[in-house]
């Protein structure tokens, strides 16, 4: 009996010691399993890209009537080809003086809407237009550098048409070191005070060292059938003080400097179609403001200071640089439809980054929707968030947000 | 002893107990302490010994410890005794989460992991006899030095596994056990009480345990007990836990 007891007790005890076995750790694996989802693939997209037809607006009262360089007369025309120490300008316009120095090219235009052709290369040369009238400027296969400032700068107020002549690859190129004229801006290697419209069914590409990519004082339109590339290792990719309209076209815009912005909207941003990839891998920017006290900018892919809205086409943004964004909104979103994805993979030592940071609201009625950020929540909306109701897909994890309607 | 005395002193002990063990918490863990050892008396003054000790915590589910040890202790007056042990420690370190500044999300992530430690430690054991009641206090420093170890943290602002390095270090702590021992006439069992502080800069555990000792031929002792186990340092991994004992010495 005593044996048995012993035996029991031994038994027992051994039990006891074999089913210790279990690891009392919190389950981690589902959530670790998020954290480690890794993002969908942002690049740099150069694939043709199908669009809908472009047909100019015809109706004058239309506020986007100007817009297109279709509805203005283009019989003036000059001729600027580079390719030798001073370029061949070929062509008179009554109120128009073009003066060369080297490649360096000035154009005062007073007469009126003016069609001006440039093409060949340059690896010292610039233009700059003077004159408050509208004009044309088609690219056919223009490759200008200017090692001391912006390629082209436009200090007119008015419209510059950017047309890209079919199957052209332009390429404009700035320095690092900008040679500044009193009282004139130069923000950009492509520089105008007024409104830009691309249109045409060519290739841009803006290479940035010293200051912007692309850069209007005014507002930015982007027609369907263009292809700009911009890259940017100095300051923001593309960026307008008064508004970004994209109705169409492919653009790629690739940035690297700490603080710098792919995209930088100043006023209402709308997107109506094409493909936009804008890609920033700068870190924060330490700097200081205008106190003097020390002041941090996160970079961002896309900048907006008003209301954003996609109507339509394809959102690509991406942030890999400390603290940045994929897309930083200072109002409201809009999202009534189209393909919109933002990714944020960068640190958060100075500053925090975040997929999606709007201060407004954010409204999303139909389309696709997709924020990923690798250090904080996927979608920070200081304001309300409105989904409406019809998506097929809503899936939030801690790093992830989609909606798919 | 007379019977009204024995009463008087069990009701003593129980009240003494009553005090000092807190009303349980479902919160609290239960565990089990099991061990093994033996002792040899060279003289009726010094004796020497080795234990092998297994516990377990997360409600008897989870290993915790494992540890070897030795000791020799020392006789230097009927009531007075020294002693000095080294013990092999083989730890499960509880996991450790800690959380980003607004207490929701998650910082890091250190799973459980075994570790080595070191123990050292030397008592004084004073005793005192009222008839069959023993009275004891022992008072232990003991130092314990965790050698440095890397292993496994999540990093959630990472979003990724990492090397951490458990840094070695060492902790001196002071141990002062307070215990009552009753010899039952005509009763192999042995009944004892002890509560016992650890202290560092302030208390930070306190244990209470409430068992019996039971000896065969003078060769084989037992010892069964519960253990109540309140710990006070915030800066600890360990938690309340409530704890069964069984132990065996082989003497010879």
């Amino acid at each position: 009996m005593k044996r048995i007891l012993h035996y029991s007790l031994f038994l027992t005890l051994l039990s006891l010691v074999a089913t210790s076995c279990v690891n009392d750790d919190t389950d981690f694996d589902d959530i670790i399993a998020q954290y480690q989802m890794e993002p969908a693939e942002i690049k740099l997209d150069y694939s043709e890209l199908t669009e809908a037809a472009d047909v100019p607006v015809t109706d004058e009262n239309d506020s986007a009537y100007n817009d297109y360089v279709e509805n203005s007369p283009w019989n003036k025309i000059i001729y600027i080809t580079f390719g030798g120490p001073s370029p061949v300008v070929e062509g008179t316009v009554p109120g128009v003086a073009v003066q060369t120095n080297g490649n360096h090219v000035t154009v005062m235009n007073i007469s009126g809407p003016v069609k001006f052709v440039v093409s060949g290369r340059t690896t010292d040369g610039s233009l700059k237009f003077y004159g408050d009238k509208r004009f044309q400027l088609l690219l056919n296969g223009a490759e200008i550098t200017n090692p001391h400032g912006a390629a082209i700068n436009n200090q007119g107020s008015k419209s510059m048409y950017v047309v890209l002549a079919e199957g052209s690859v332009n390429r404009l190129q700035d320095g690092t070191f900008y040679t500044m004229v009193d009282e004139e801006d130069q923000k950009a290697a492509l520089f105008s005070e007024g409104q830009i419209i691309f249109s045409g069914k060519g290739q841009l590409d803006v290479i940035a060292e010293g200051r912007g990519g692309i850069r209007s004082d005014d507002y930015i339109r982007i027609r369907p059938g263009v292809k700009i590339n911009v890259y940017s290792s100095a300051l923001d990719g593309l960026r307008a003080n008064d508004g970004i309209i994209v109705d169409g076209g492919a653009v790629n815009v690739a940035t690297t400097g700490a603080g710098a912005k792919g995209v930088r909207s100043g006023g209402e941003m709308t997107i109506n179609g094409g493909r936009l990839v804008a890609i920033s891998q700068g870190d924060t920017r330490l700097g200081a403001n205008d106190d003097g006290d020390s002041d941090t900018t996160a970079c961002a892919a896309l900048v907006c200071d008003t209301l954003l809205t996609v109507n339509a086409g394809v959102v690509k943004l991406k942030a890999t640089g400390d603290g940045g964004k994929g897309l930083n909104a200072k109002q409201n979103v809009i999202v009534n439809d189209g393909h919109f994805q933002a990714v944020a993979t960068g640190t958060k030592e100075m500053k925090k980054p975040k997929g999606v940071k709007i201060d407004g609201s954010f409204y999303i009625k139909g389309g696709y929707f997709y924020s990923y950020s690798r250090r904080s929540d996927p979608l920070d909306v200081a304001g309300a968030t409105s989904i409406a109701p019809g998506y097929i897909t809503y899936q939030l994890t801690a790093k992830l947000l989609t909606i798919a309607y | 002893m007379g019977r009204s005395q024995r009463n008087q002193l069990t009701a003593l002990l129980l009240l003494v107990l009553a005090a000092i063990i807190p009303t349980p918490s479902h919160a609290d863990d239960a565990g089990l302490v099991l061990s093994a050892g033996v002792s040899h008396k060279f003289s009726k003054k010094l004796s020497v010994g080795a234990e092998a000790e297994f516990r377990s915590r997360n409600d008897f589910r989870t290993a915790e410890r494992v540890s070897l040890g030795a000791d020799a202790s020392y006789k230097f007056l009927p009531w007075l005794k020294a002693s000095a042990g080294y013990v092999l420690l083989f730890d499960n370190n509880r996991e450790e989460i800690t959380y980003q500044d607004d207490g929701v999300n998650y910082n890091n992530w250190r799973p459980s992991y075994w570790g080595v430690r070191h123990r050292f430690n030397v008592s004084l054991t004073g005793s005192y006899k009222i008839q069959r009641v023993e009275l004891s206090l022992r008072e232990r420093w003991q130092y314990t030095y965790r050698p440095s170890k890397v292993i496994d943290n999540f990093d959630f602002d990472e979003a990724m596994w990492e090397d951490h390095e458990v840094r070695g270090k060492g902790k001196n702590v002071l141990r002062s056990r307070l215990q009552v021992e009753w010899d039952i006439p005509k009763c192999k069992f042995d009944p004892f009480a002890n509560v016992e502080f650890y202290t560092r800069s302030g208390l930070d555990k306190t244990r209470m345990h409430l068992g019996v000792n039971h000896t065969i031929k003078k060769k084989h002792s037992f010892q069964a007990f519960y253990r109540y186990q309140i710990v006070n340092s915030s800066s600890d991994t360990e938690g309340d836990i409530h704890m069964l004992g069984l132990g065996y010495t082989y003497k010879f």
